[in-house]
């Protein structure tokens, strides 16, 4: 996976400069996502078709463990951190076993398109997905729900960088553990949704329960924490989670490691 | 190019010392059954699998540095489809052609691979063989020096088959080098410069398909009809001691014989001189078949496990 940068020659004219490559890149991961129906509508719809149910269903209500507010003003956040996640480690993870299977890892493997435009491309396109989707929840939240939006957007921001780039390297490590397409979806959908609902994402944890405890080893229910800090209207509380974000950024540096020394480009199957 | 080159896996030699040169704008044909070590062979000089041993170079590179400048040279068509479905035809090699320095321009591509009417249909509803052609497209559209096709015709239909052996031609009149795997025989003798016949992880044989396994030398087969009317003339005796076969009714009368100028000569001065026809003359050589049997026949029964090809 790491490019062979023992002998650096000459570029010949005419070589598509890196910038040029990435847009590229981006440009026709955008194209593909967009008409895979699975792609599109189980990331960007799942998560919207979430918050209106639990909206409809509890959203009104106010929350004991989190000061009293608004259970939606959880949702939301919480709802826009579900989006980054499926769209970074669900969608990217299945996708990439399929494309290993499929042989269009290997194709790309052996055409003079650099690794990492190739993952520079992924990872732009999860990025570009999961920014489209908490916009779009924000909105709905915002418009629909009267959720109060954040006073800081740095925080919001940071949160969501390290979640992408996190989950994006944990997409890319579980694909090289899962053998064959068949195996991705229900692998990943299970981890990733045990995962979930210890994190809270359908009720707020009482911190320092046991389950918060537990889940709080986990990227997801810290992902979760970090995206709403700065939508918590409790008086005193910080916009800024950088222990939630410390551990994002330490499960991505793990996962990327395991990733860069696991991951294949040939198909399993021979 | 390729020296002495090894590759294991596990237990299982597929590739046991192999070695060969191709020249600059020839094409070269690594002939062989399923399971010979062709495409490990061609996956070494790709770049995509190391070797265990030998030495390689291609266009002047080690691929297992697999540098970019080669990759930018060398165009590669893989035996399975590989091939976004969810783009257009026109998309997927404007895309590929975005990652060379210097690409045939797309249309050009797209006709010459004959996808014209199909450039705006996605690539998930095309045919398996629109497909394999559309990979043949993403192979050349870099304006590669050097081609790997493995196996670029299987399951296409016979057309199809001679759209691709044209654009072979097209490319190798521009001065590609082409490196081709096939077990098919027609293949190798309507394309190649060059043929090597890999068995069991070596070459068994090489040379041009025409003199391979000394095609051109040794015993060639004379055949005719002689007609089966009462109070023919016998062929003189000399000629009927050669025969194979005896026309007695129907059937063709065979003669193998290493001096074929002189017994055609013999037999069609007589026929001229009698008055005898010679229906459906011909003289056969032992087809690249036969020799390609010949060469992989002693490994044919003991099956290779694992890899393809």
């Amino acid at each position: 996976m790491s490019r062979n940068a023992t002998t650096r020659e000459a570029a010949p004219a005419g070589r598509p400069r890196a910038a040029r490559l990435l847009l590229q890149q981006l440009r026709y991961e955008q194209l593909a996502f967009w008409r895979n129906p699975f792609g599109a509508g189980f990331t960007i719809g799942f998560s919207v078709v979430f918050l209106v149910l639990l909206a409809a269903t509890g959203g009104s209500s106010r929350s004991s463990t989190l000061g009293g507010i608004r259970l939606v003003q959880y949702y939301v956040p919480g709802f826009a951190a579900y989006g980054v996640m499926s769209a970074c480690f669900n969608t990217l993870g299945i996708q990439l076993v399929v494309r290993r299977e499929t042989g269009l890892l290997k194709r790309l493997r052996l055409s003079p398109l650099p690794t990492w435009a190739l993952l520079g491309g992924v990872l732009l396109n999860s990025f570009v997905v999961a920014v489209l989707q908490v916009v779009v929840l924000l909105g709905i939240g915002r418009l629909g729900y009267h959720v109060v939006l954040p006073h800081a957007w740095g925080p919001l921001l940071v949160a969501i960088v390290a979640g992408v780039v996190c989950f994006t390297a944990l997409g890319v490590a579980i694909s090289a553990v899962i053998p064959n397409q068949e195996a991705a979806g229900p692998i990943i959908s299970i981890i990733y949704f045990v995962l979930l609902f210890l994190s809270g994402l359908w009720y707020p944890l009482q911190p320092g329960s046991a389950l918060a405890r537990v889940s709080g080893w986990f990227p997801v229910r810290r992902l979760i924490v970090a995206v709403f800090a700065p939508f918590d209207l409790r008086p005193g509380s910080s916009p800024w989670s950088w222990n939630d974000i410390g551990v994002l950024a330490a499960w991505g540096v793990v996962a990327a490691v395991f990733a860069l020394r696991r991951f294949r480009f040939e198909p399993r199957r021979s | 190019m390729v020296e002495d080159l090894h590759k294991s896996y596990g237990a299982l030699e597929a590739v046991r010392g192999v070695s060969f040169t191709v020249e600059r704008g020839e094409v070269f044909a690594l002939l062989g059954p399923n399971g010979a070590g062709k495409t490990t062979t061609v996956e070494i000089l790709e770049g995509f699998r190391s070797r265990d041993r030998g030495r390689v170079s291609v266009l002047g590179h080690d691929p297992a540095s697999r540098s970019r400048a080669m990759r930018e040279r060398v165009g590669i068509v893989l035996q399975e489809l590989a091939v976004e479905p969810m783009l257009t035809v026109r998309e997927v090699l404007t895309r590929t052609a975005g990652y060379y320095p210097d690409p045939r321009p797309v249309d050009e591509v797209v006709e010459l691979v004959g996808l014209a009417e199909k450039a705006r249909a996605r690539v998930k509803t095309l045919s398996g063989g629109q497909q394999r052609r559309l990979d043949l497209g993403m192979g050349i559209i870099g304006r590669p020096e050097l081609v790997f096709l493995d196996e670029p015709t299987t399951g296409f239909d016979p057309s199809a088959r001679r759209g691709a052996w044209d654009l072979v031609r097209t490319l190798t009149e521009g001065g590609t080098t082409v490196i081709l795997t096939t077990h098919y025989m027609d293949e190798a003798e309507a394309l190649a410069d060059e043929v090597a016949v890999v068995a069991a992880g070596r070459i068994v044989g090489s040379g041009p398909p025409d003199a391979l396994g000394g095609r051109d030398e040794g015993a060639v087969t004379i055949r005719f009809r002689l007609p089966d009317v009462p109070g023919t003339p016998e062929l003189p005796a000399a000629l009927a001691r050669m025969c194979t076969t005896r026309s007695v009714a129907t059937d063709p009368v065979e003669i193998t014989t290493d001096d074929e100028v002189r017994v055609l000569h013999d037999l069609t001065t007589w026929s001229i001189d009698s008055g005898v026809p010679l229906a459906g003359l011909a003289l056969e050589r032992s087809t690249l078949e036969d020799v390609y049997l010949r060469l992989t026949g002693s490994e044919h029964g003991a099956s290779q496990p694992g890899r393809q090809s």
